[in-house]
């Protein structure tokens, strides 16, 4: 299994806690995965809800209108490197 | 077996539907009218599943077996409701008597500025409601769908009126909901239908006219999650040129914490729904416009 940086580690507590995933532990998200539908199985709620749970954390707002929400939200990996370069917080 | 409605193929053929566009266009309502009945006899001797799920949804509506001419009525004022939005969508309101049933709770929620859910179904004319508000009204307003159903004549209705096209947000993406809570940010309305279930969603169940069956989850945890108040809005066509607009406030979506608090006010909340649909769709029976097995799941 692929090592996850500190700050991946962090996510994925982040999405489990914020979608209240209880019968998934960080150890089983895979960081290149993908989050939505065949990988965690995440729908837009769940994006939603995740996003609000960023900018609470990170102190800042993703956007619908990002050209690069489909890279963004393709995996854990991704999801980290994009609040990795643009966390306020 | 009976397929779900976004495997459905679309009904009538473009030729049948340039037709009748000409007519309601050109012609006028009146003539596009006397077509409906054709149209109707067409439907309920091919349309096998829809002739089904009406007779299915009257029977228990009524109690008692349905008659095939309610079927034919439920048939007709369905087409009625599809030609109609030619004149929607065109701003043609004139040719209609709107009938306004709490239209001061819509206009108090948009005195605060802080967006509104509008949350409707496929009981009478959710595009009345939709053309209303951004033509007539001139409401800053969305719409949550899924775009790809019914392409042929989704294609010519947004040729019609491309300012309402526009206002759709396409459902499916990750980034979709996001739209929604930026458009209510700014103080907008999104709307969404309550009552269809489709693919790779959350369900939660509601009983409807004595059954139990599946209702999306997305309406509830979307009010939920946004903390924003909720109207009920359906646009009811009770025959000749009056529709009825009926708005009523949805009770607030509890902020919950754990997953099993939130299942029980998700199907709290989608319970007090269904119970408001029924409620309407016994005062409009005919305005019911599911034409699938409804109570499949």
């Amino acid at each position: 299994m692929a090592e996850l940086s500190a700050l991946e580690q962090e996510v994925a507590q982040l999405i489990i806690d914020a979608l209240n995933l209880e019968d998934v532990a960080v150890a089983d998200i895979e960081p290149e995965a993908p989050l939505f539908r065949d990988g965690l199985g995440l729908d837009s709620i769940d994006a939603l809800e995740l996003a609000l749970a960023i900018s609470r954390q990170y102190g800042f707002q993703l956007r619908s209108d990002d050209e690069n929400n489909a890279q963004i939200f393709s995996s854990l990996r991704a999801l980290s490197a994009h609040i990795d370069q643009h966390r306020a917080q | 077996m009976s397929k779900a409605w976004f495997q459905q193929r679309e009904r009538g053929s473009p030729l049948m539907i340039g037709i009748i566009l000409w007519v309601a266009q050109r012609i006028g309502r009146p003539v596009a009218r006397l077509l409906l009945w054709p149209i109707t006899g067409y439907f309920l001797l091919t349309a096998s599943e829809a002739r089904a799920a009406s007779r299915d949804y009257l029977t228990r509506l009524h109690g008692h077996p349905a008659h095939w001419w309610q079927v034919a009525r439920h048939i007709h004022s369905f087409s009625a409701t599809i030609l109609d939005r030619v004149y929607f969508l065109s701003g043609q309101f004139a040719h209609f008597d709107f009938h306004y049933h709490g239209l001061g709770l819509l206009e108090q929620e948009m005195a605060k500025q802080r967006g509104a859910m509008m949350v409707g179904a496929h009981l009478g004319s959710f595009e009345v409601l939709r053309a209303l508000a951004i033509e007539g009204m001139h409401l800053p307003m969305k719409v949550l769908m899924y775009q790809d159903h019914n392409q042929y004549l989704t294609r010519l209705f947004n040729r019609l009126n491309p300012e309402v096209a526009a206002s759709v947000i396409p459902l499916g993406g990750a980034q979709s909901l996001l739209a929604a809570k930026e458009a209510l940010e700014q103080g907008m309305v999104v709307g969404m239908l309550g009552d269809r279930v489709a693919e790779s969603e959350k369900l939660t169940r509601g009983e409807f006219l004595g059954s139990e069956t599946a209702f999306p989850a997305g309406p509830a945890l979307l009010a939920g999650v946004l903390q924003v108040p909720v109207l009920l809005v359906l646009g009811l066509y009770r025959g000749g040129r009056r529709y009825d607009i009926h708005i009523e406030v949805m009770p607030p979506m509890p902020a919950t914490t754990t997953r099993q608090e939130r299942e029980q006010a998700v199907q709290a909340w989608t319970q007090h729904y269904a119970t408001r649909l029924e409620h309407y769709a016994r005062m409009a029976p005919y305005n019911w416009f599911n034409f699938y097995d409804y109570w499949r799941t």
